[in-house]
């Protein structure tokens, strides 16, 4: 490497990287190439999140595709009171509850109730504490899970919402995301040991 | 307290959620039936194994580029 491409990379290293704000704020102003490093920058983030909630790689890709027109469209209502991947997290979260919606009746979507009774056998079942539950079998689970469900475990015990959150996003009420919770936790550990029993 | 009440307050008893009466039933009834301490344990199992899924570890991720390019903005 010459001296001039050292001075060069050494100016890059201290340079200050420009912040997802003057990014967004650049892309609101139609920079378009902000806009692409604002992608690149939060693109397995949004995706990774996407996945975690539908458990489907090919919606988790159509997902995040939207979320980045939408983001695209919506980028000047950014003001940078909250962080922006706070902000584009919530965003996330919000567009694939939508997609539930759409793709679900309310009921199945909130209630759940009856469709997958979570029943404990007393005296039938193995009593062996569960061990560590590995990522794959775990993901396997949830996926198993209802939608109504799936999204609360995923906001709580995954995103680390809190019950109050979660009911404004569902519009439901704490009290229902709390109980919806445990019947998911209690359907996971039900999905969770039939797996083992079978392998 | 029985296994019937204290069945649905375990993720309440987990969270630290419950007034101390209930509480204190779930805890002695956790201490004197085996069943319902192991579906406590597999309940915490769960928790702690679910905070671990944040992790981008092990994804397998799609082609950014392409879905960049697939992308219609007006």
């Amino acid at each position: 490497m010459s001296a001039a491409e050292t001075n060069e990379a050494d100016a890059a290293e201290t340079k200050p990287k420009v912040t997802d704000f003057e990014l967004a704020q650049q892309s609101a102003a139609g920079d378009r190439d902000a806009f692409e490093q604002l992608y690149h920058r939060h693109f397995r983030r949004v995706y990774a999140l996407c996945l975690r909630m539908t458990s489907n790689p090919s919606t988790a890709e159509d997902l995040t595709q939207e979320v980045f027109i939408h983001l695209f469209n919506k980028i000047g209502s950014f003001r940078g009171d909250s962080a922006f991947t706070t902000w584009l997290h919530r965003m996330t979260v919000n567009h694939v509850l939508m997609y539930f919606r759409k793709s679900s009746t309310r009921s199945e979507l909130l209630t759940m109730e009856g469709e997958t009774p979570v029943q404990i056998v007393r005296g039938t079942e193995n009593q062996a504490k569960m061990p560590i539950v590995d990522r794959i079998a775990l993901e396997k689970a949830i996926s198993e899970l209802p939608p109504g469900y799936r999204s609360v475990f995923i906001l709580h015990d995954v995103e680390g919402y809190e019950h109050e959150e979660i009911g404004r996003m569902l519009g439901t009420s704490t009290g229902t995301s709390k109980s919806q919770l445990h019947k998911a936790r209690l359907k996971l550990r039900d999905l969770i040991r039939r797996q083992a029993a079978e392998n | 307290m029985d296994c019937e009440e204290s069945l649905p307050l375990l993720s309440d008893y987990h969270a630290g959620e419950l007034d101390e009466s209930a509480r204190d039933g779930v805890r002695d009834h956790l201490g004197c039936c085996p069943p319902c301490d192991g579906i406590y344990h597999d309940v915490e199992t769960i928790v702690v194994s679910a905070s671990s899924l944040r992790e981008e570890e092990g994804i397998s991720f799609p082609d950014e580029n392409a879905i960049w390019q697939r992308m219609q903005f007006n």
